[in-house]
This record gives structure tokens, C-alpha cells and sequence, in this order.
């Protein structure tokens, strides 16, 4: 039983991680840069909630996700216009140190608005629920849902709809999916689009359940990765399998080591996963890996 | 006086950093994004050993070492992967080397830091002591550059060169890649933790807080803003970067607007790397023949 609440601890925290990991393994695949400046659309998603809901407009926590979500998007969208569309024919290594610069860009602009230290909502602690032994709080069966729910959403986008296909075509070969006509521009901007959304809502989930801090990014960006890794890059099945992966062990791993080393657990994945298998475990195909 | 001094000894440190990093980057095209961490495995290094009782200079020869040691025995295995995926590696490795600092308190004593570290016997503790520091610190700084051009002048350097721009034209001219890859980020985490050490003695205190990405992001600013793969840049890309970031000390700001400093500063790096990519990749001091790709 012990063991049974570390693991829908770890599957709820997973789900969380999932989010991040699509969008970022999404972008990965379409134009080949691992994206930097992922973790603080998922930390500018947080943030944006605690604006929209306090000081700005007092909105309630539930319609202030909208605007926050449109903020992240256009966050995403600008950086695509301004930095990353000019640079998509130089070398990976300036594309890389361009989303590192924008990475430090947005979350120095973050500490500036909202300064250094931790942040809530401001919610009082909800009571939980008792379900046969295990204990969960509102806040994660809502976080459990929502993120159920997006990726539910993802999942019919990418199979059933016309985009979703181009979507994946795009992903398979790039000049290929060009040279059939498909709207390059529609579908690069739906791609940040996606990978912005999932990033505000995994940020708010995360900020509902724990806190608030201009770190927050760059702490679960490199969870992101480790769940990309672990689908195989461009994966993203594969990326969502790799989220609730890291959770879980992650969470698990509390029960047999020192919390304060539970962090090292993603790490650790990491290498060991581009040490051994830097295809993915969860990549059906072996995945041209470079 | 003294400020400009500090200024100084921070410009020397982060020359020895820049110019390790740029052996990595510039010379190898290996994005070594936990840099930070052979800088810090240095800094705790020498600084254990220093206060342990044995001779401070001992301590910055086996921090060299030690971070040498370290960035082969992390090199080894990961260099098989190439591009982004070292980077990440690299990254991750920091961020263990992070939570280790933290973490294990009979050794680093966790997030409370060492406190008194002492500077070498013939330079004395007192602050007066500034410029022998710095004149230590810029024997050393000299000594690792000039090293450093003998190195990249050298076959060695042209053959890291070749590997940077095709590794299959490496393999084909008879090159062992694995072994150049490996050397170079030996000899460049080495430097970092000869960095490490410097700055460990220098400012006496050290805790994991100051060992995180963004002294990495730091460093890269340095190489990319002098360029990538010269041997000058990066030394004009440190001394550019740590007088702007330590010259904003002397501006007379209200005690107020003191919180904003830090992330405007943090702004003004992250824009200039951004601007930097887009108009100039090749930085301020180009290295010459570069070819445009």
C-alpha cells in the first residue's frame, strides 16, 4: 500500500511531465533544435495565471487560464517570427545557443515582474479523498484529469483530423510533406501553438500543486528531456509513455533513497537512456538518432 | 582601487573558463553545457584540501586533476552521441554534480558552503594581499593560454578542427575522433577546474548555489560574443562581459531598485546571445578562415 500512493503520486506527477515532454519532443521533430526556452513557456503559463487571477484582472483561477494560455502562445509564436524562423538554415549549434539565450531572456524578464522568491495561488489546502488506502488531494485528481483530458485531445487532433496528418507527415519528412504542398507555415504554427498550450497547462497544474518559482522552467524542462529520451526523440506517444515513466520512478525512488537526491533520478535516466539506448525505449522503429 | 582589482581577478578567471570552453565548442563543435560543474568540482577540490591542511598550490594542481579526470570519465562514455544530445548529457551531469554539492553535508556541508578557505601562505589573507592575487592569478591565466595555443596550433589542434567540420573526413585522413574528442574535453574540463580552484581561494567562500546553468550561460556569452574558435575572442568576449557585469556595481542605483538589477542584467546576456546568433555567429573576433556555412 505504501509503495501503491508512491506510484499515483508518481502517475499524476507523470501526467504533468507528459504534458511537457509532447510539446517539446513535438517541436524536436518538426524542426530538428532541441527547444531551450521550452521550460519557461511552461514557467510564463504559471506565472501568467497568477497575474491574470491577482493584481491584473482578479479573474477566478478557472477563466484566468485563458488569457494566460493566449499569453504563452503568443510568447511562442513571437519567438518563432523573431528568432528561430530567421535562423533555420544556420548550424544546430546557433540555433541551440539562440534558444539558450532566450531561455535566459524570458526567465530574467520573469524575476524582473515578479522577483526571485517562491509564489502560490493563494488556494487553501483542499481536504482529499480516501479511496481504498490511497489519499488524493483535489487539486491532483484535477491535475490527473485536465491532463488526461489534453492529451485525449491531442490524440484525436493527431489521428482524426486532416492538420493532425499533416502534422505527422511533416514530422516524417520535412521537404518531402513541403514538396506535397502541405502549408508549411500552418503547420509550424501549429506546432508552437500545441507545444505552448501543453506547456501553460502543465505549468498551471504544477503551480496549483506545489509553487511557484522563475526556476520552475529549467527544473522540469530537464524532466521534459529525460521523457523524450526515453520515447525516442520525436516521439509523441513515446514522449508520454517516457513522462509517466519518470514519474513514477521518480516518486517511487522516495521510498529508497534520500528525498533530497530525488531530483537525480531524471538525471540519471538521461544518461543512462543516451548511453544505452539513445533511440528510445519506447520507439517502435529504430529512429534515425543524430 | 580594490574594485578595480576584483574586477581583474574575475576578468582572469573567466578568461581560463571561456578559453576552456572554446576548446570544447569552438575548436571540438562539442557543446559542453554543464561546464559549470568541472568549475565547481575545482573550486571543491582545492578548497577541501587547502582546509584539510595541505598546501594550497597542491590543491589547484590536484583540482586540475581532479576535474580533468572527471570530464574524461564523462566524456568517455557519452562523446558517442553527437550534437544536442552531448549537450543534454553534459547538462544533466551538472545538475548531478549540483545535487551532490548539495546533498552529501560530511563533505560539501550542503547548502551552507565552506566558509574560510584559505589563500595560499606567500599571499597572506588580509585584503592588501589583492594584488599578489591577481598576480598569481594572471601567471596562471597566462600560462593556461599560452599552453592553450601551443595546443590548438599544434596537429592536435588542426585534427580537433577537422573533426569539428566532418567527422568522416577525420576517419578517412586515419584519425582516431573518440581519442581527439576525449583529450579535448580532458584538457578543458582540466582548465575549468584550475578556474575553479582560482576563484575558490579568491573569494573564500564557496556553496552550491553558485555552481548552477547560469555561470555556463555566462561562459558561452563569453565565447560566442568573442567567437568561437579564435584564439583571442573569447579572452575580449570575458573581459567585455565581466566589466559590464561587475562595472555595474559602481552605478550609483537606489537601494530600492536594487532587486531589478540582477534580471535586467540577466536580460541584457540572453538578448545579446539572441542578437549574436542572428548577426554575427561568428563573434566579435571571427577566427579567420571561417568558412560560411
Amino acid at each position: 500500500m505504501y509503495h501503491l500512493q508512491f506510484i499515483l503520486n508518481g502517475l499524476i506527477a507523470g501526467s504533468v511531465y507528459a504534458l511537457f515532454a509532447v510539446g517539446l519532443t513535438m517541436t524536436y521533430g518538426i524542426f530538428r533544435f532541441i527547444n531551450f526556452a521550452h521550460g519557461e513557456l511552461i514557467a510564463w503559463g504559471a506565472y501568467g495565471l497568477l497575474w491574470f487571477s491577482g493584481p491584473l484582472l482578479g479573474l477566478p483561477l478557472i477563466w484566468a487560464a485563458l488569457p494566460a494560455i493566449a499569453l504563452t502562445i503568443c510568447i511562442a509564436l513571437a519567438a518563432d517570427k523573431l528568432v528561430y524562423a530567421p535562423l533555420r538554415h544556420q548550424d544546430r549549434i546557433t540555433l541551440l545557443i539562440a534558444s539558450i539565450g532566450l531561455s535566459f531572456f524570458l526567465r530574467s524578464l520573469l524575476q524582473l515582474v515578479f522577483g526571485a522568491e517562491l509564489m502560490t495561488y493563494g488556494r487553501e489546502a483542499g481536504r482529499g479523498w480516501e479511496i481504498a488506502g490511497l489519499y488524493v488531494t483535489g487539486v491532483q485528481a484535477g491535475m490527473g484529469i485536465t491532463a488526461v483530458a489534453f492529451l485525449a485531445g491531442l490524440y484525436l487532433l493527431l489521428t482524426r483530423t486532416l492538420l493532425g496528418k499533416a502534422l505527422r507527415a511533416v514530422s516524417d519528412n520535412m521537404e518531402l510533406a513541403g514538396i506535397m504542398g502541405l502549408p508549411m507555415h500552418r503547420v509550424n504554427r501549429t506546432v508552437w501553438l500545441l507545444s505552448a498550450l501543453f506547456a501553460a497547462v502543465g505549468g498551471m497544474l504544477l503551480g496549483l500543486d506545489t509553487s511557484l518559482d522563475p526556476f520552475m522552467g529549467l527544473a522540469n524542462l530537464v524532466k521534459a528531456f529525460a521523457a523524450v529520451l526515453l520515447g525516442g526523440a520525436g516521439n509523441v506517444w513515446g514522449a508520454l509513455l517516457g513522462g509517466l515513466f519518470i514519474g513514477i520512478t521518480e516518486n517511487l525512488s522516495v521510498a529508497f533513497i534520500d528525498p533530497g537526491y530525488k531530483d537525480f533520478v531524471a538525471f540519471a535516466v538521461i544518461i543512462a537512456m543516451l548511453l544505452f539506448r539513445p533511440q528510445g525505449i519506447f520507439a517502435l522503429t529504430r529512429g534515425e538518432v543524430r | 582601487m580594490n574594485y578595480l582589482l576584483h574586477t581583474l581577478v574575475m576578468v582572469m578567471i573567466y578568461v581560463v573558463l571561456a578559453q576552456s570552453m572554446n576548446l570544447q565548442l569552438g575548436y571540438a563543435g562539442l557543446y559542453n553545457l554543464g561546464h559549470v560543474a568541472f568549475f565547481g568540482i575545482g573550486a571543491y577540490t582545492s578548497a577541501l584540501i587547502a582546509m584539510a591542511g595541505w598546501p594550497e598550490e597542491l590543491g589547484m594542481a590536484v583540482a586540475m586533476l581532479v576535474a580533468g579526470g572527471c570530464g574524461a570519465l564523462v566524456a568517455f562514455p557519452v562523446l558517442r552521441l553527437t550534437g544536442d544530445f552531448f549537450g543534454i548529457a553534459t547538462l544533466a551531469f551538472a545538475e548531478m554534480a549540483y545535487i551532490f554539492f548539495l546533498n552529501e553535508r560530511w563533505l560539501t556541508n550542503g547548502p551552507m558552503g565552506l566558509p574560510g578557505i584559505p589563500r595560499p601562505q606567500w599571499i597572506g589573507q588580509e585584503l592588501t594581499a589583492l594584488p599578489l592575487y591577481l598576480l598569481m592569478a594572471l601567471l596562471l591565466t597566462v600560462a593556461a593560454h599560452l599552453g592553450l595555443r601551443r595546443l590548438v596550433k599544434s596537429p592536435f589542434g588542426r585534427a580537433l578542427k577537422v573533426v569539428r567540420e566532418d567527422e568522416q573526413v577525420a576517419r578517412a585522413l586515419g584519425k582516431n575522433v573518440l581519442a581527439l574528442k576525449i583529450k579535448a574535453v580532458a584538457v578543458g574540463t582540466g582548465l575549468a577546474g584550475l578556474a575553479g580552484a582560482l576563484w575558490a581561494h579568491y573569494v573564500t567562500y564557496i556553496s552550491p548555489a553558485d555552481f548552477t546553468l547560469q555561470t555556463t550561460i555566462l561562459i558561452l556569452l563569453c565565447v560566442v560574443l568573442g567567437g568561437k574558435g579564435s584564439l583571442h575572442g573569447p579572452i575580449l568576449g570575458a573581459i567585455i562581459v565581466i566589466f559590464f557585469q561587475e562595472g555595474l556595481r559602481f552605478l550609483p542605483i537606489p537601494a530600492d531598485l536594487n532587486r531589478f538589477v540582477a534580471p535586467i542584467q540577466g536580460m541584457v546576456f540572453g538578448l545579446a546571445l539572441i542578437v549574436l546568433m542572428r548577426k554575427r555567429p561568428s563573434g566579435i573576433w571571427p577566427e579567420h578562415r571561417r568558412k560560411k556555412n
